[in-house]
């Protein structure tokens, strides 16, 4: 087993005047308090940046961190998968542990994208889908469109996403929006792509995120620690007329999590989800089998997915409220669930928080996505 | 010369050749598989891809409308879909005809249209293939 020891965090939102560099340090010296080690004992570093080379020309960024901490020697993976890049950073530290190539990785995601003219993200400017116009929001908006079809989602289920996300952000103090919202507000903001609103699509971020993993023996001193009892990832399935209510590659990766742990469904006390649109994180609900396939839009707005629900999911706000900064997403994530588990979320703590489950999905290729992260931790 | 051989397409071997464009893809005739657009190899067997003609008519299965500033010089608001082919089991990702934007629903047949719509990567005027319809939803009766 491994476990993670040290969290560090800044909050999203628009650090104009701040490198990619700057703020992957400031949550790294937070993760090395919080695990209460020296940066000497980092035996690997795994970085994780989307787009700096596109948008900076900036690359093996990972290097330029640890050189300017002074971390010399050490090997230092860079890692780009899209949104899922933070939390395969994270799935390859842990591999490395478990390999036993070092006692502590440093796991960091960095993301800038508060920069002019960011535009609608795509999957690579020189595929044909991308060509055709598809831009994130659509493939999501496709899906939703297709779910409501088959199962009578309504708007009002999806704005519900948009009201808990809120609430729930309003208690985190990392979280980049965190007024409440009202039905009205949600479905009046302006349309993005059918049935989605602007508040119903999560917002480009600037923001860093790092995690201190250890092994067993090394976490052994440590009462604050958390157990990782599974991280699984996985890439897509490219099955043309696959049914897009169904998303297999999220059932596929959740089942395979709750697999490797020796879990279920009825065990996680919390969820943190890749909640990039409010349908996505419906779509994850019946993934996750956190309510039947198709029942996603009454889980949410029987209010089973808030907290003081049945499993409350993205307490810190998601990726809706809290923000996306992409590399660092799936970091923040797991940021949450250690503050959680460790009952250190105050006013946003989840009652007997001991199981909880992280999920990001990232890209789009062939109407699936690239990659697909799930990790299950305990206390 | 007709436009179709001054503006570039935007995608290479995309379309059939003639006035009557239909979508080209390919086949693996060993695993029975169509693809759209036609790949180097199958991604199953990994043997060569024939091209194929895979038509021009088919079914919205899910459609949406891009509202917010396009990319690639496309109109605002557009509508794009997944369609499933008439004359073979494969479902494609289309523009629709902007002129209808908003308009489309699920379960509308519809036919391919290639004209100049928006640019292409080098920021040029391109041809787009795109889908309109041709007839009204055949399966809203399942929502009723």
């Amino acid at each position: 087993m491994v476990a993670i020891i040290g969290v560090g965090i800044i909050p999203f939102g628009q650090h104009l005047e701040r490198s990619i560099v700057a703020m992957a340090m400031e949550a790294t010296l937070a993760a090395l308090k919080d695990a209460n080690i020296p940066k000497g004992t980092i035996g690997a570093c795994y970085f994780a940046n989307a787009f700096g080379g596109m948008l900076f020309g900036d690359t093996t960024i990972g290097q330029n961190l640890t050189a300017a901490m002074g971390i010399r020697k050490i090997p230092v993976v860079n890692v780009e998968n899209a949104c899922t890049s933070g939390s395969s950073a994270y799935y390859l530290a842990r591999h490395a542990i478990l390999a036993g190539e070092c006692e502590v990785a440093l796991v960091v995601g960095s993301e800038k994208m508060c920069v002019p003219d960011f535009g609608l993200i795509n999957s690579g400017a020189t595929e044909l889908d991308t060509l055709l116009g598809m831009v994130v929001p659509a493939g999501f908006a496709l899906r939703a469109q297709r779910h409501m079809y088959e199962y009578g989602t309504t708007v009002e289920q999806m704005a519900a996403v948009t009201i808990k996300s809120r609430a729930h952000a309003a208690l985190n103090p990392y979280a980049q929006f965190r007024k409440i919202e009202t039905l009205e507000q949600v479905l009046n903001a302006p349309m993005i792509a059918d049935p989605f609103t602007r508040s119903q699509c999560c917002p480009i971020a600037d923001g860093a995120a790092a995690l201190i993993l250890a092994s067993d023996n090394f976490a052994a001193k440590y009462n604050r620690a958390v157990t990782i009892k599974s991280s699984v990832l996985t890439s897509g399935f490219y099955d043309n007329q696959a049914d897009i209510t169904h998303w297999d590659t999220d059932y596929y990766t959740a089942n395979l999590a709750y697999e490797k742990a020796g879990l279920g469904a009825d065990d996680i006390d919390l969820v943190e989800c890749h909640d990039a649109f409010t349908f996505s994180e419906i779509l994850h609900y019946e993934a996750l089998g956190l309510c039947p396939e198709g029942q996603g839009g009454q889980f949410v707005a029987s209010g089973q997915a808030s907290l003081g629900g049945k499993t409350p999911v993205n307490v810190s706000g998601g990726l809706l409220s809290r923000g996306h900064p992409i590399a660092a997403t799936g970091i923040a994530q797991i940021v949450e669930l250690v503050t959680q588990l460790r009952h250190e979320a105050g006013d946003r703590q989840v009652g007997n928080c001991r199981t909880a489950l992280a999920q990001c999905m990232g890209g789009d290729k062939m109407g699936d996505a690239k990659s697909c992260t799930v990790t299950i931790l305990s206390k | 010369m007709s436009v179709q051989n001054t503006i570039p397409l935007v995608y290479d071997n995309i379309l059939t050749s003639g006035p009557d464009f239909h979508l080209q893809g390919g086949y693996c005739p060993d695993c029975d598989r169509y693809y759209f657009p036609i790949k180097e190899s199958c991604m199953e067997c990994l043997g060569s891809v024939d091209k194929a003609d895979l038509g021009k008519r088919g079914i919205v299965y899910s459609v949406t409308t891009i509202r917010t500033r396009p990319p690639l010089g496309l109109p605002q608001p557009y509508s794009v879909a997944y369609v499933d082919l008439e004359n073979v089991p494969l479902r494609v990702f289309s523009l629709m005809d902007p002129s209808e934007a908003g308009q489309y629903c699920i379960g509308q047949t519809v036919e391919l249209k290639v004209a100049p719509l928006g640019l292409n990567n080098n920021k040029q005027v391109c041809l787009r293939p795109y889908f309109r319809s041709i007839s009204s939803p055949q399966e809203t009766d399942r929502m009723s």
